[in-house]
């Protein structure tokens, strides 16, 4: 049977409590070692899904099956799996030695095998030497780490990342975001990781799960979702964009033209539909969209691209590594990100502005 | 002397110059702020409690106040350690006490519990039926148990058809008595303590202990029970400390059977009229129950589960 080749399938998952919709109709593969992120704005649905998986929250309708085996009315303690939450939740009461004892002395590992375990896992986490500490004694990070040794001691099916970084500052999210990425592969847990931050899910995934209002919006590699989001939810929600808006004024297979309120026309590739269909028809009104890094700016008079255009620069802001330059283009305001500016620009002066086809996504309104 | 001046210039000048002096003068204009608040408050405790308690620590330790005057000595306590009635009445008085902490502890923990988990709204009615009993004078409360638990009452006519006992236990005037009283109208003391510190447990430590493979039991014992610890100690504490005073309740649920120490301390200085005895039963009373929760709640401090008082 297929359902072999995924540590967990989620199929036609839904919830409701009251009248709200949590889940609806959720469908779901994780491939064995992979680290999936489930990424999107409070209230999408991450969590609860999370938690169906965790066995936390009971489900209307649909079905959960973890290493090919039906899970679905299994209760959490039986499942076999590893948690870490945002709130770190180490038993107060136990030292770090008698926290990642705790679901070994419940799997009756024999004491010196134990013992072995719980000095690897500390290993892992780089947290050797501080086994009897309390958590009261420890940092955020400290205790975020002790908290993923205590997950993986017990060598759980599937390893569950419920924001675990979003209560740190965020020196220590980096540090530890690298750190859980290296664990996860050194490990090889299938793992998911629960995130509303979109630059963590880029940067740590091996595919990312884009869900809103209880349903998913798009799976698919972090390059996938960034440069091709297949819908309008999913380019907003991952980094900044520019919109402009204007109607199809002719398409072949490859292009479509568009035709902008004052008058301007931009192309697009045919390919850079985005929405249910992903399809659009000459005259249809249509949205446009494209990302800051993706418009180029060129002195007056040049033409770097097929899309180029006229604009004024109306602010410039430095913002350390990059410069923020917001310009008037197409009778409106688009920001453009680059890592450095000429001499001579400033407020007011005339520029060219363009872009790829390629870069910018076209969606029916 | 020159007024004392509040505008920023002079602050800005004068904190090179003095900066010590200056946050020294602020520290003590703000403590002498907040003692002028407390003193109405000070003046009533040390007026109404501290020299009165110290005016019958000084009557204790007189031992007859004849003709020739008061005689100083340790007397009144020395009988109390060497007369067995008084130290019945004093043991009486702490197993009666130990029983109230015992039934209320087992009665309130799955009350107190049933309030952390439930939804709020549900937790604000229980709260409200919880408390309510104090809303009821204790008098009026005992003398309902009295219909309960007379001879021939509910509870033995219950029993009785039920078959489970042909002469009923004597529950009225009896110690069994004074501890259904005590734990009905100390309840609400233990199961609000207890609550309270159950509300302040992480819900996600039980998740957390879920995952690992804890069932439902085990991480009750493992979790709940030791971090709920601080609610238990203070329950017990506070059940304890008021059963050993208790006076209306032994009064009337166990009268002259269950003599317990506040109600001799009573008879020694109202029907006797022997104020020097009676106040040094008092504070026997008051230095056993203050030695007992000390060592009690240090223990508790120190023990396994130190970690959680902290």
């Amino acid at each position: 049977m297929q359902a072999l080749a995924n540590d967990v399938e989620i199929r036609g998952v839904s919830k409701r409590i009251g009248r709200n919709v949590i889940l609806d109709g959720i469908d779901l593969e994780v491939k064995q070692g992979e680290l999936l992120t489930l990424l999107g704005p409070s209230g999408c649905g991450k969590t609860s899904t999370l938690n169906v998986i965790a066995g936390f929250l009971d489900i209307d309708q649909g079905d959960v099956f973890i290493k090919g085996r039906r899970m679905t009315n299994v209760p959490a303690y039986k499942r076999g799996l590893g948690m870490v939450f945002q709130t770190y939740s180490l038993f107060p009461h136990m030292t770090v030695y008698e926290n990642l004892d705790f679901g070994l002395s419940l799997r009756k590992v024999a004491k010196d095998e134990k013992k072995r375990r719980i000095q690897t896992a500390l290993e892992l986490v780089k947290m050797t030497g501080l086994e009897n500490r309390y958590p009261r004694e420890l940092s955020g990070g400290q205790r975020q780490r002790v908290a993923i040794a205590r997950a993986l001691v017990v060598q759980p099916t599937l390893l569950l990342l419920d924001e675990p970084l979003s209560n740190l500052d965020a020196k220590l999210r980096h540090e530890l975001r690298a750190e859980i990425k290296r664990l996860q592969k050194e490990v090889g847990v299938t793992t998911i990781f629960v995130t509303h931050d979109q630059e963590e899910a880029l940067s740590m995934s091996d595919r990312i799960v884009v869900m809103n209002k209880g349903k998913i919006e798009q799976v698919g590699t972090p390059t996938e979702i960034y440069a091709h989001p297949r819908t309008e939810f999913v380019f907003q929600f991952i980094g900044k964009s520019n919109q402009l808006e204007g109607t199809v004024k002719s398409l072949d297979s490859r292009m479509i033209r568009v035709e902008l309120a004052d008058g301007g026309q931009v192309l697009v590739e045919a390919e850079n539909v985005m929405g249910a269909d992903r399809s659009c028809a000459a005259g249809d009104a249509v949205k446009l969209y494209i990302r800051p890094e993706k418009l180029a700016i060129q002195a007056a008079g040049e033409t770097p691209h097929n899309n180029s255009h006229a604009a004024t620069i109306v602010q410039m802001n430095y913002l350390g590594s990059a410069w923020e330059i917001e310009v008037s283009l197409l009778g409106k305001r688009m920001q453009v990100l680059r890592p450095s500016v000429e001499a001579g620009w400033t407020i007011g002066t005339e520029v060219m502005v363009g872009w790829n086809p390629s870069d910018m996504m076209i969606v029916k309104k | 002397m020159e007024p004392v001046r509040y505008d920023d210039r002079q602050e800005i000048v004068s904190l090179p110059l003095q900066p010590a002096a200056a946050k020294k003068r602020r520290n003590w204009k703000k403590h002498l702020y907040a003692a002028l608040l407390l003193l109405p408050l000070l003046l009533f405790i040390i007026g109404f409690f501290v020299v009165p308690m110290l005016y019958i620590l000084y009557l204790s330790f007189i031992e007859t106040k004849g003709e020739a005057g008061a005689i100083y000595s340790i007397g009144n306590y020395v009988r109390f350690f060497t007369d067995p009635y008084y130290l019945h009445s004093l043991w009486l008085t702490i197993k009666v006490s130990l029983y109230t902490v015992i039934v209320s502890l087992l009665l309130g923990y799955p009350v107190a519990l049933t309030m952390a988990k439930c939804s709020p709204r549900v937790r604000g009615l229980l709260t409200l039926l919880v408390a309510s009993p104090l809303l009821i004078s204790i008098v009026v409360r005992n003398f309902g148990w009295y219909l309960l638990l007379l001879p021939n009452g509910t509870v033995h006519q219950l029993l009785e058809s039920l078959g489970i006992t042909q002469s009923p236990p004597k529950l009225l005037f009896s110690e069994t008595g004074v501890v259904i009283g005590l734990s009905n109208a100390y309840l609400p003391f233990m199961i609000l303590s207890i609550a309270t510190s159950l509300y302040n447990i992480d819900p996600s430590l039980e998740k957390a202990a879920a995952i690992l493979g804890a069932g439902p039991f085990r991480s009750f014992v493992s979790i709940t029970l030791p971090l709920s610890l601080p609610g238990i100690v203070s329950g017990i504490v506070l059940v304890f400390s008021m059963s050993m005073s208790a006076y209306v309740t032994p009064a009337l649920m166990g009268g002259a059977n269950v003599p317990m120490l506040p109600m001799v301390a009573y008879d020694q200085i109202i029907n006797l009229l022997r104020w020097t005895y009676g106040s040094a039963v008092s504070y026997v009373l008051l230095g056993i129950t203050l030695v007992i929760v000390t060592v009690f709640t240090r223990m508790m401090e120190r023990g396994r589960y130190r970690e959680v008082f902290r």
